[in-house]
């Protein structure tokens, strides 16, 4: 086997391409089975309960999405720093950077489903009206209409069904709040409102788009042309980058995920989402090669002392995932200002304790020490486990992060649909990934610092 | 032969060999040479080189640094320090109600724990390091070698240490001599 793939690093470069007969060539099909299977499901699930299938839906999109985004950060900071160490394994995080236009697609069901999500949709043109409004509100409640995931949308609400209400939220009492909530929420419109948010989400999309397409486009050009132009380009780009991907990326995440509770904020948001998508790309990254190298695909390209490095930039990651939330709880715990606390005691309430307390164990502390040692991370399938179970875990807090809000009484509720989604979105997007990686060399093999990555060594 | 020794009084003070330094004038010389000591079985030796020479590790047969579990201790101290220190003040010597909290809460002693855990184990891992390496050290004997010098510039050596078991003055002369260094040096000391 060694032998074997040590030649194979020799040969000529189209050797790094999935031969026609490999399992991985007809990967992409299967994904897109399992997208077709997951879209049918979809369908069904949006016209039985268009509700719950639209935070379906929004999980699985932001779950997925985070591990795309996360490989186009790696990709550009790789340029940024003009790293050469991690030149062999780039094409990976390029190849399921590549496959983020499909997301304006998937975004659709979440574009159609805004008055389903977010609250603020509400509260559209009340600046004037607002007493006439929470009536109407209050109406649309009644009839079990509207959304109700936090604090905010009690806001409006009155009299009986506030307690009733709030009492399903785990007892959290809001009467002083009421008033300020929909005020908040309603200084928010200008902001949140539908016209500007699809145009944001538009143009997310297309900073992402854009920014995929040039260092994907780069990089396989390169591939024929191997020049040094090419790289220094794709460095002299990288900062103003980088810049575009931070801001699109907190706004998205706040748009899209923060804005289920209008009246919560907190500004780290954006950044958690981004230790989300560090950490889930990274996994991402160490499995596929793992896998890809398993099938004597990848050769000698990707070595232990990639995968040495790669494990401490995850462990890394994890650590700052978790100083990130904690510190987003901790100054919220603190201070224990209600309008702010409500988006943890949604997540303490209604069977979300357990869940609550297995993610801190399951994403932290087990991960922490499991991953802590060199001797691990030198071990290539006990960092690809690893890899796989924060890939689990990566789930799991989207779907924390998201699914509180999904059911009225802001209980824990695992739904088919929620499955369902995940194949849909997940499929899709695979499909295409492995559908490109079928198609491309799968190390930038016209990169000029491509020898010194083979060379690379940890020391 | 032992008159004149008788006449001329023994030099004023004994020398005793401390080490053997070779030189060689590529990494790779000095790279396979470190093999074949490595191989040899020698323990108390080692390569200077004026840069990191990647696999120089393997090359020695270093196995891994037990500074690692050094630092892990020390950090393991520090968090449950710090989580002790807190409960016991906070909540059971002199229990104060801070901002409507239980007088113990485990979320407020976090940053310290967190803080304790890298102080020491940044403690650990200087201190544990110079120790490791026998740091502070004002002299060492390869310094009476002028040639030496040139290890900070453009010259690889290795030292093999006379207090090595293995260490014969002939033995290891022959093992030294057949690396075919560019020089080859026994350094003494005064005893």
């Amino acid at each position: 086997m060694a032998s074997e793939t040590k030649s194979e690093k020799k040969a000529a470069p189209e050797r790094y391409r999935i031969p026609r007969e490999a399992a991985w060539a007809n990967a992409w099909k299967l994904a897109a089975g399992m997208g077709v299977v997951g879209l049918a499901l979809a369908g069904v699930a949006w016209s039985g309960d268009p509700h719950r299938f639209a935070f379906s839906w929004l999980f699985a999109f932001m779950t997925v999405l985070a591990i795309a985004l996360g490989c186009l950060f790696f990709v550009i900071i790789q340029h940024m720093a003009g790293a050469s160490w991690s030149v062999s394994w780039r094409r990976v995080p390029e190849i399921f950077a590549s496959g983020l236009p499909v997301f304006a697609l998937l975004f659709l069901p979440i574009a159609f489903s805004v008055d389903e999500l977010y609250p603020w949709m509400e509260h559209q043109g009340q600046h004037d009206a607002h007493e006439q409004a929470t009536e109407q509100e209050g109406g649309e409640h009644a009839s079990g209409e509207s959304i109700l995931g936090a604090s905010t949308a009690l806001a409006q609400e009155h009299g009986e069904a506030a307690e009733g209400e709030g009492h399903a939220v785990g007892g959290h009492e809001h009467t002083p709040q009421h008033a300020q909530h929909a005020e908040t929420i309603e200084a928010k419109v200008a902001f949140l409102n539908p016209g500007f948010f699809y145009g944001r989400a538009l143009l997310y999309f297309a900073v992402w788009a854009l920014l995929s397409w040039f260092f994907v486009s780069r990089s396989t050009s390169q591939d024929t042309k191997r020049d040094f132009e090419t790289t220094k380009s794709m460095q002299s780009w990288a900062p103003l980058s980088t810049f575009a991907f931070a801001l699109t990326l907190t706004f998205a995440a706040f748009d899209w995920m923060m804005s289920l509770e209008p009246a919560w904020y907190s500004t780290i948001f954006g950044v958690q989402y981004f230790s989300v998508a560090a950490v889930s790309s990274l996994a991402t990254i160490i499995a596929v090669t793992y896998a890809l190298k398993n099938a004597g695909i990848l050769g000698e390209a990707v070595q232990t002392e990639h995968y040495h490095d790669l494990g401490k930039l995850m462990f890394g990651f994890l650590v700052f995932w978790a100083y990130i939330s904690f510190s987003q709880f901790m100054l919220i715990w603190y201070a224990s200002i209600p309008e702010e606390t409500t988006y943890y005691h949604m997540r303490w309430n209604g069977g979300w304790q357990t869940f609550t307390l297995a993610l801190a164990l399951g994403h932290f502390i087990f991960p922490f020490f499991f991953l802590m040692s060199r001797n691990i991370k030198r071990r290539v399938s006990l960092l690809a486990f690893g890899a796989a179970w924060l890939l689990v875990m990566h789930v799991l807090e989207c779907f924390w992060l998201v699914m509180p809000y999904a059911n009225e009484g802001g209980g824990l509720e695992l739904h088919w649909m929620d499955v369902a989604s995940v194949l849909a979105v997940g499929g899709c997007y695979l499909a295409v990934v492995f559908f490109r990686m079928t198609q491309l060399p799968l190390i930038p093999v016209g990169d000029p610092r491509l020898q010194r990555s083979l060379r690379h060594e940890v020391v | 032969m032992s008159d004149e020794e008788h006449v001329k009084p023994a030099r004023p003070k004994q020398k005793r060999p401390v080490l053997y330094l070779a030189e060689f004038e590529t990494p790779g010389q000095v790279f396979t040479a470190a093999e074949k000591v490595r191989d040899a079985g020698y323990r108390r030796w080692d390569v200077h080189t004026p840069f990191p020479v990647h696999g120089m590790d393997g090359a020695m047969g270093l196995s891994d640094s037990r500074l690692g579990w050094i630092v892990l201790a020390c950090g393991l101290t520090g968090c449950s320090l710090a989580l002790g220190l807190i409960w016991w003040t906070n909540g059971i010597d002199y229990p104060l109600v801070i901002g409507g909290k239980p007088p113990f809460s485990f979320p407020s002693s976090v940053p310290v724990m967190f803080e304790l855990t890298i102080l020491l184990s940044a403690f650990g891992a200087v201190l544990g390091m110079l120790g490791l390496n026998q740091l502070p050290r004002h002299h060492h004997p390869v310094f009476y070698s002028s040639r030496f010098e040139r290890g900070t510039d453009d010259r690889f050596f290795i030292s093999v240490e006379a207090s090595d078991d293995k260490f014969d003055l002939d033995e290891t002369r022959v093992l030294l001599e057949s690396l075919s260094p560019s020089h080859l040096e026994l350094i003494q000391e005064e005893s």
